[in-house]
């Protein structure tokens, strides 16, 4: 089950539209040194950690003082879950379906949505 | 169960503001939500005396997600161009934000996503509320979140049975708890005094045909989780996605590239980036 949330948090992975860089969503216990941030960190409306900080043991155990739950880190796209792997849960997802008017719609502009990820 | 359990699962639920799982900061504003003619002024002065609460509020109405120019940095303002309503579901939705992700990892995801997803269609159909449409995503599954305050260990079985039988927890609800979340959050929308169209989009999000006088708001919201679902965004009890309801979708007069552009923008989702904790 916890291998799930993990596989559903990475389906929240996208990349930005310029094709600059990939990033993931982690917990903030997951953090580990060398990681660089994709996105700031932001308190209230101050930036406390600009994006493309690299993290040291240091910054992580501020973060953990900070009361976050998760931040991005940029990921590169093979430390991401693969086309594969977001397809198969597609179609688990999809399997009580059976040809429902528009779903099989549905499904293919969703499984086009995601294969145009990898392009 | 008979009808003394269901009139007694009712009344528990009826009194969620004194349960002892409900955290203090949900019980203080499900109490001034549940006042009949709570006005404006009240709200926006309730919000301003916590300055937590102030600061949760306004990083949401300032995330992109309302797409407001500039920032708005007062409460009092933000009331006025939200309305009473928004207000509302803003209110429950920062208060139950830290209840579901802890209730359930993947449910404010889900919920947001839906919220999203449910304004960006209402924007579409030019609705004259894309903001209510937007609440009622993000609260349409509440009933989950009250359902696993007061069952936790049931509904966890439920949501176990779900996956092991690869079917909707929706379809199980009624078993275990003989009434499902939509029915059960509809109880607590009327509780809190939302408008009609909340409570109706919340109970019907699974059979938008029976809504009588929010039908495009509800099968606005039924899309939504679908599209969510389908998109694999959070966790909502199982990971199934249901078939659409044909005529909710044909109200709807979405073209393929109206889904396309939508899937699109969904995952411009600003919000879910946020952290809206209370603590």
């Amino acid at each position: 089950m916890i291998e799930y949330h993990a596989l559903l948090h990475s389906c929240l992975l996208r990349g930005d539209y310029e094709g600059l860089t990939l990033m993931k969503k982690i917990y903030v216990a997951e953090l580990e040194p060398g990681m660089k941030l994709a996105r700031p960190v932001v308190k209230d409306t101050m930036v406390l950690l600009r994006d493309g900080t690299e993290l040291t043991g240091t910054i992580i155990r501020k973060i953990k003082n900070m009361d976050l739950n998760t931040v991005y880190i940029e990921a590169p796209p093979d430390s991401c879950v693969s086309k594969d792997e977001l397809l198969i849960n597609l179609e688990r997802r999809f399997q009580n379906i059976d040809h429902e008017p528009y779903m099989d719609m549905i499904k293919r502009l969703v499984q086009e949505h995601i294969e145009a990820f990898y392009e | 169960m008979n009808n003394t359990e269901k009139r007694d699962l009712h009344r528990r639920i009826k009194n969620i503001s004194s349960l002892p799982t409900i955290p203090s900061v949900l019980r203080r504003i499900s109490e001034i939500i549940e006042k009949p003619n709570v006005s404006l002024t009240e709200i926006s002065n309730f919000i301003s005396n916590d300055p937590a609460l102030t600061t949760k509020i306004l990083k949401m109405i300032n995330s992109a997600v309302y797409g407001f120019p500039g920032r708005i940095s007062l409460v009092s303002h933000a009331t006025v161009l939200l309305g009473l309503n928004v207000i509302k579901g803003l209110l429950i939705g920062v208060s139950v934000f830290e209840i579901m992700q802890k209730a359930m990892v993947g449910l404010w995801e889900h919920s947001l996503g839906c919220a999203v997803t449910a304004k960006l269609i209402a924007q579409r159909k030019r609705l004259n509320e894309p903001e209510e449409v937007y609440a009622a995503g993000l609260l349409h599954d509440i009933g989950k979140v009250i359902l696993i305050l007061e069952y936790p260990e049931e509904y966890e079985k439920a949501s176990n049975e779900a996956e092991a039988k690869g079917v909707t927890i929706y379809e199980l609800e009624t078993n275990h708890f003989i009434e499902n979340h939509a029915t059960v959050g509809a109880w607590m929308s009327e509780k809190w005094h939302f408008p009609n169209n909340l409570t109706e989009v919340i109970k019907y999000h699974h059979n938008p045909l029976r809504s009588k006088y929010a039908p495009m708001e509800t099968a606005i919201v039924h899309l939504s989780d679908i599209l969510v679902r389908a998109r694999g965004i959070g966790f909502a009890g199982d990971r199934f996605v249901p078939a659409v309801n044909p005529t909710a979708f044909e109200l709807l007069e979405m073209k393929e590239q109206d889904i396309k552009e939508i899937l699109a923008e969904m995952d411009c989702l600003p919000g879910i980036t946020e952290d809206f904790s209370l603590s």
